[in-house]
């Protein structure tokens, strides 16, 4: 029998859970054993808590709700399993999963408890740190939630707050979203819009092959489209010109293929900037009457000089003749300019001799500023398709410019050439240069060097129109200078075929 | 040789004091008229040798009194030069059927070659 209690001891003493038995029938119910686990789990031993009360475990921490339901367990003498905060000698804190059970004697008496613990401090630190990890998650994603929701509000106000129409298709051209300005200026209902194929809207309405060609040919390839004018008359709301970009989402995911279209209304400044081109046309033709008189009348001076005019005489005249001359370029120009910006001039396109036309625009200036020699160099034998009549005034303008800012100079050197599919006109001058700064600048409208701007006259449009002149018909116009060294201004012009001199 | 005649419409007056003085010294006989809508009609009468028109003119533009005179049987090959401050005005004039555009203001001796070389014909 002894033998026996020795094997139960070594056997209490092998398991990893902290046993401890109590005595009932003393007062305040004493600690009466403990095995080695319980003296490993506490930091105690065996000799320090002989004889204490269990609870000298809790430490100061005695607030706990299952102390309650220990006590009252032990009371009624029942079984009763808890996990409670207990502390180590040393202090630290430890979770024991606590399981006590009554030992009774033959009269039902309660003689003993048995404690059996076990520190489940890693699984409670790990289950609190789930639930925090839980906590932080649910908040994260709530914080994200009302970001995202902040998002799509923000957004959606300012898609319904642009002065502009938006519109989200689906891949079958479907409309997904519109915004106020579209309802708006297409006098449409939302109801009416949403979920329908774009074309159908408003009893195909939208029907406008133009758009057609937009979505389901040139988007496709060329995404994303921008400046796409579309002009429609709309039964109900009548003639729109509208000015379109186009974008199809190409990045993966919910919203791939989608199509977004902004449209501008740009009726009204179509409709302004022809009346502005017609007023100044109007306006340019009154101004040019009177100087038709004008220039008539010092024509007819000159004509009917006395015999033997003055030298004097004959030099006041003839800078009367220049002055009405450059008034009417002025007036010209302008007019120019504004049909340039509303790019409403028109291209009156017709194949012509591109040698011919240099070598006759040469032999006008020639006349007209004897005191320099124009020379004119190479040949393309070259048809251009173009408006002879712009291409004249660009060249006229080169040399002209180079004319006027070489003051100091008497030569002007032209060159033609063909380059690839291109002819290459090239007007170089030794005047004064033109400084890197200005160099970006001089083909801006209304530009004027600082170092010309005193010395010689001009509105700073030449260039400009020119630029845009050769920019209508495919070909670049450029320019290189250093200053003091001249300048060269070339532009190329898309040759339509070449001539055959052979027949 | 016989003095060639010209007619020349213009609402300007200013112009057609110019014109009548130029072309006199050029040795040409002149006529003037500063109202289209009589274009026609003088020139039935006085039947000139060419005609000096405007376009932009009150009541009747020139490019229509143009097309009445190329529908108007005596005088629909009467040569007609367009003379016009409008910047489409070679456009307009060469549909119309004129003969010949010069825009103002004008060259005198440009104007005056033009003449000559439509009257030689």
């Amino acid at each position: 029998m002894n033998n026996d209690l020795a094997i139960y001891l070594q056997a209490l003493n092998s398991t990893n859970c902290g046993v401890i038995i109590t005595d009932n029938t003393q007062r305040d119910n004493p600690i009466i054993y403990c095995n080695k686990a319980f003296e490993t789990i506490t930091g105690y031993t065996t000799d320090e808590i002989i004889g204490h009360n269990c609870r000298f475990l809790q430490a100061q921490d005695r607030s706990q709700a299952e102390r309650e339901k220990l006590r009252e367990s032990i009371n009624n003498g029942e079984n009763c399993k808890v996990e409670i905060r207990n502390y180590k000698k040393n202090g630290n804190l430890f979770w024991n999963e606590l399981f006590i059970s009554p030992v009774k004697n033959e009269k039902g008496e309660i003689t003993h408890f048995i404690g059996i613990q076990n520190d489940i401090s890693d699984k409670k630190n790990a289950e609190h740190q789930l639930r925090e990890e839980k906590h932080s998650v649910e908040r994260k994603i709530t914080e994200r939630t009302k970001e995202l929701s902040d998002k799509e509000t923000f957004l959606s106000s300012i898609i319904q707050t642009v002065r502009e129409s938006l519109l989200v298709l689906d891949s079958d051209y479907k409309v997904l979203s519109a915004n106020n300005h579209f309802l708006s200026s297409f006098k449409v209902t939302l109801e009416d819009t949403l979920g329908k194929v774009l074309f159908e809207l408003g009893n195909h309405q939208w029907d406008i092959a133009p758009l057609k060609e937009l979505l389901t040919k040139i988007l496709p390839t060329n995404n994303p489209v921008v400046d796409y004018e579309v002009e429609h008359h709309f039964p109900y709301i009548g003639k729109k010109v509208m000015l379109l970009n186009a974008y199809r989402i190409e990045f993966e995911g919910e919203y791939k293929d989608r199509i977004l279209i902004a449209i501008e209304d740009i009726t009204e400044k179509k409709e302004l900037d022809r009346r502005k081109d017609d007023f100044l046309s109007v306006a340019s033709h009154e101004l040019k009457t009177p100087l038709t008189t004008i220039k008539g009348l010092v024509q007819l001076l000159q004509r009917m000089a006395p015999n033997g005019p003055t030298e004097k005489f004959i030099s006041l005249l003839d800078k009367a003749s220049l002055y009405v001359d450059r008034l009417n370029i002025l007036i010209s120009e302008l007019l120019d300019t504004s049909k340039i910006q509303s790019g409403n001039i028109e291209l009156h396109r017709e194949p012509f001799d591109i040698d011919f036309l240099v070598k006759d625009t040469i032999e006008n200036l020639s006349m007209a500023n004897s005191a320099y020699t124009i020379s004119l160099s190479g040949e393309t034998k070259a048809v251009v398709n173009g408006d002879e009549l712009q291409i004249s005034q660009v060249i006229n303008n080169l040399i002209s410019n180079a004319i006027k800012y070489s003051p100091e100079s008497d030569k002007v050197d032209i060159d033609i050439n063909v380059v690839g599919n291109f002819v290459k006109i090239t007007v170089t001058d030794f005047g004064m240069g033109i400084n890197t700064e200005d160099k970006m600048k001089i083909f801006d409208r209304f530009f004027r060097a600082n170092t010309i701007q005193k010395k010689f006259p001009g509105l700073g449009i030449g260039l400009y129109v020119s630029k845009e002149i050769i920019n209508n018909h495919n070909g670049t116009l450029w320019v290189e200078s250093e200053v003091g060294e001249g300048s060269t201004f070339s532009f190329t012009l898309p040759i339509m075929k070449k001539e055959n001199h052979g027949n | 040789m016989e003095t060639k005649k010209i007619m020349v419409c213009d609402d300007d007056q200013g112009i057609l004091d110019v014109l009548e003085m130029l072309l006199e010294t050029e040795g040409f006989g002149v006529y003037t008229e500063i109202n289209s809508t009589n274009l026609v009609d003088q020139i039935v009468s006085k039947s000139p040798d060419l005609l000096l028109l405007d376009l932009w003119m009150p009541l009747l533009s020139g490019d229509q009194v143009l097309k009445t005179i190329r529908n108007t049987d005596p005088i629909k090959n009467l040569p007609v030069i367009v003379l016009s401050a409008s910047v489409d005005g070679s456009d307009i004039s060469k549909d119309a059927g004129a003969d010949s555009f010069v825009a103002k203001p004008f060259d005198m001796d440009d104007l005056v070659q033009k003449i000559r070389s439509l009257l030689s014909n």
